[in-house]
């Protein structure tokens, strides 16, 4: 049994685990039973006997890497039960199908927030604020010098970037599920009137969202390098892994651009490579997180996935918010 | 024109890699707007003497105090973003998104020919408020090139080459014309800028310019294939490269870096000033042992150089010497389109006239390079070798050829410098870099064995690769012992060649010596640190070659 002291989830082998449920939370090795929080890689892993998700993830890791997996889907909100424990996944606004997970025990909650954003998507659910005693939030960005812009005038930016430049043919680079999904919705809201092109995997993840009811833009599957004249003018969405090696050459006279929260920084920007950098993230920024702190009302926080230091020690002397940190 | 042009002028050059496409947008720029404006603009773009108004360390206490904002937090937030302006424009955002006040445009011009000289007479609570008030009227757009004039931080990767290539561009002129209308001092104003954009060229309009340096290139092997006789080699000393300058009676002494340096160096200007003849001399000034003939270290120069009026006891202290090596102009005649052969025959002539001729004695501040006759490319090597005796870095090689012209065009003079030394040392100490290299641990330090202890004996930030830089920080981070602010201590793991040109004894540091431009030349992952040097084997290298 759990002694008092014994925090209900804590830090093992560098993941996020529930000793009682022997639940991991996106563990970055094969184990027993595995909650997923989304359906990016770097939250999933093969090899589990078990994955737990919401359905929209489920469809999303199937569509990504085959059937071959063993995931059992739940809505969001429906509580179930592993070993006593009370555990319901809640919307966190990151891309479609994330969720914070929350466990219930002994009358005593905790909240994970996963990946999450507050900003509006209308790709995905908005994240709902969820009440706990202990809540483990993400902080990838969590110092003040982080502050995002609207996403409709990142949108603007980015069409009168293309619009600007009608000889180029404009790349902009993006994770192919969640941000290139966003940006195609935004984009379409603009003024802009070309052609947009999306590399296969991002043209895949389109297909998945619109068969889960999202409203995406049609986009044109770029594959015949033979129409790269026909190009300028005109965007294409590509991963950000082929922004490196050969795969550039089949363009002539091109721009380019990364759209990731990291790009608010200059240094950041001009090392990236990329000619133009557009600050727009699926994460939450510093005010972002407080608000979720402040509105979880929890008494005790856990910070994870990103530098912790100054956020943990604005909120304890500003705030006075009871930060604790895992042992690892 | 408003602040805001200038803004996006930023963002646009920012925005793209192609020098071309840099080109095209000053172009634009250029054209559409007011010449006191363009002039500001090239003013801060080529960087030649921005002023700094506050520090940055300044404007982050201000915003700490102004806003009540901790200044931990704003010191976290600045290791990351690595540049002052930056951060406290990021975190304004914060502070004005709720904007009420008036937003109030105003000009390049009024900014930087009013508001900021104004600034520096206001006493302290003022000037507070002052920028506190631009803060929260200036458009926000306008906070970052605000902040960046303010902290005399204006870098956009925008060259001096880049800005005459645009204005050359722009008026459809002769690049070599504008890059020498752009030597020396730039003061803006109308005047200046519409000398710049002038169609027509006058030839007085430079008399008080230096010309465009002609620098050397670094060595390249094809040139053995060439006969050994169509070169001239000189020693290259290490000291401050100038030009001369007589005309009209008036004598300059102009850096490579543009600055006007006669009141640092008055005995040499006294002296060459007694010349008869009108010229312009292209040649090294070096700080010189009388006694034995050679070159001082940099370091004494290093002594002269920062003392604007230096006494008479420091003149004879570090008695300096300038060695010309060129002659430009002779009596307002242009030399350059002449070949170096016989702009030397020239320059000897004239050297021995104004020797035997002037009433003062000038040899003992004035003389002209030796030059050095190797027999063949191997003969050329071993004089190279020897260079470390008298002083000097190496060779310049200069094709007898060769017409003076501007920048650093190929095949006309190469540098050709001795090989550095090279110790095998281990990290233990890495910082965090600033500016392009934020939020990177990109500032290494290395030490060497003495007996059982590592001693630090060198700082070096160059020499990586952008991946080696990416693959080290995350080793850093991973092997941390301690935190002092900034500063990480290592695990003594990670080996590294370091390079550099000259080792002395030094009281200053802990290992007893100073070593120079050091720099990191190969990631030694083959080496464990048993291997690396140990103090002894640096001295051993000093006493080589003293």
């Amino acid at each position: 049994m759990r002694t008092k002291e014994e925090n209900l989830i804590k830090y093992k082998d560098g993941n996020l685990y529930c000793e009682l449920a022997d639940i991991w939370i996106d563990p970055s090795k094969p184990v027993k039973r595995a909650l997923i929080t989304h359906a990016h890689f770097d939250h999933f892993t093969f090899g589990c006997e078990e994955y737990l998700s919401t359905k929209e993830t489920a469809i999303l890791i199937k569509k990504r890497v085959g059937d071959n997996v063993n995931i059992k889907p739940f809505d969001y909100g429906e509580e179930f039960k592993v070993n006593g424990i009370n555990i319901s996944f809640h919307p966190s606004g990151h891309i479609l199908g994330s969720s914070q997970i929350r466990f219930i025990f002994a009358g005593e909650k905790w909240l994970i927030t996963g990946d999450y954003k507050l900003q509006k998507d209308e790709t995905c659910k908005k994240y709902e604020i969820v009440k706990t005693d202990y809540l483990i939030s993400e902080c990838t960005f969590g110092l003040p010098i982080f502050k995002w812009d609207k996403t409709k005038n990142i949108a603007i930016d980015i069409s009168n970037w293309i619009t600007n430049s009608p000889d180029k043919t404009s790349l902009l680079f993006c994770y192919s599920l969640g941000k290139a999904q966003r940006l195609l919705n935004e984009i379409s809201k603009t003024n802009f009137e070309g052609n947009i092109y999306t590399h296969g995997s991002i043209h895949k993840m389109n297909d998945c969202y619109r068969q889960l009811g999202i409203c995406i833009k049609d986009t044109i599957k770029i594959e015949n390098k033979k129409k790269i004249d026909q190009l300028k003018g005109n965007l294409i969405l590509l991963p950000p892994s082929l922004s490196k090696g050969s795969y550039l050459k089949n363009f002539k006279n091109i721009q380019t651009a990364f759209a990731s929260g990291w790009m608010s920084i200059r240094a950041l920007r001009n090392r990236s490579g990329y000619d133009k950098g557009f600050a727009i993230s699926d994460h939450a920024d510093w005010d972002g997180i407080l608000e979720v702190v402040k509105k979880s009302e929890a008494k005790n926080v856990f910070f994870h996935h990103g530098d912790s230091e100054a956020l943990s020690k604005y909120l304890s002397e500003k705030e006075s918010i009871n930060v604790l940190f895992f042992e690892k | 024109m408003s602040l805001n042009k200038f803004s996006e002028l930023f963002v646009d050059l920012d925005s793209s890699k192609s020098t071309n496409n840099k080109i095209e947008v000053l172009k634009k720029y250029f054209l559409s707007n007011r010449p006191i404006d363009n002039s500001w603009t090239i003013y801060l773009l080529t960087g030649k003497s921005n002023k700094r108004f506050v520090s940055g360390r300044y404007l982050r206490d201000l915003f700490s105090e102004v806003y009540d904002y901790p200044q931990w937090l704003i010191d976290t937030c600045y290791l990351k973003v690595g540049d002052s302006a930056e951060v406290i424009t990021l975190l304004l955002k914060n502070k004005n998104a709720s904007q009420t006040k008036k937003i109030h445009k105003i000009s390049l011009n009024e900014l930087l020919s009013k508001i900021l000289p104004e600034l520096s007479k206001l006493n302290e609570e003022e000037k507070k408020l002052r920028i506190k008030k631009a803060w929260e009227t200036l458009p926000a757009e306008n906070h970052l090139t605000f902040n960046k004039i303010l902290t005399g931080t204006f870098r956009v990767g925008v060259s001096v080459g880049l800005i005459t290539k645009s204005i050359a561009k722009l008026i459809n002129i002769d690049e070599e014309v504008i890059s020498h209308r752009l030597m020396g001092d730039f003061k803006p104003s109308i005047n200046a800028y519409e000398f710049l954009v002038n169609r027509n060229i006058n030839l007085e309009e430079l008399n008080s310019k230096p010309f465009p340096f002609l620098l050397a290139n670094t060595f390249e092997d094809k040139i053995f294939k060439d006969s050994i006789n169509d070169f001239q080699f000189e020693w290259k000393y290490d000291g401050i490269r100038i030009q001369v300058i007589k005309r009209s009676g008036n004598l300059s002494l102009w850096t490579r870096g543009q600055e006007l340096v006669n009141k640092s160096f008055p005995e040499l200007v006294e002296k060459m000033s007694n010349i008869n003849d009108d010229f312009v001399l292209d040649g090294e000034l070096l700080v010189w042992n009388f006694k034995d003939q050679v070159a001082m270290d940099f370091s004494f120069m290093q002594k002269r150089i920062n003392r604007k009026s230096p006494t008479k006891s420091i003149q004879k202290k570090y008695p300096i010497i300038f060695i010309a090596y060129d002659l430009l102009e002779l009596n307002g005649i242009d030399k350059r389109e002449i070949k170096l052969e016989n702009r030397r025959i020239e320059l000897e002539k004239y050297f021995s006239k104004w020797q035997n001729k002037t009433e003062n004695n000038i040899s003992d501040i004035f003389k002209i390079c030796d030059l050095i006759y190797p027999k063949d490319w191997a003969d050329a090597l071993s004089y190279k070798k020897k260079s470390r005796e008298n002083n000097t870095e190496g060779l310049i090689i200069k094709k007898k050829s060769s017409i003076y012209t501007s920048g650093r065009k190929k095949g006309i003079w190469w540098k050709y410098k001795v090989d550095p030394m090279q110790l095998d040392a281990v990290l233990i100490y890495a910082k965090g870099g600033s500016g392009r290299r934020a939020g990177l641990y990109t500032d290494y330090s290395f030490a060497l064995w003495k007996d059982k202890e590592l001693i630090k004996f060198a700082s070096a930030y160059s020499g990586l690769t952008n991946i080696e830089i990416k693959e080290l920080d995350k080793w850093i981070r991973n092997n941390t012992i301690d935190k002092f602010g900034p500063v990480r201590s290592l695990k003594p793991e990670m080996v590294f060649e370091i390079s550099f040109e000259k080792i002395q004894i030094s009281k200053r540091h802990k290992s007893g010596i100073a070593v120079r431009f050091p720099r990191i030349t190969k990631w030694r992952k083959d080496k464990k640190i048993n291997d690396a040097d140990s103090l002894d084997n640096a001295y051993k290298l000093m006493r080589e070659i003293s």
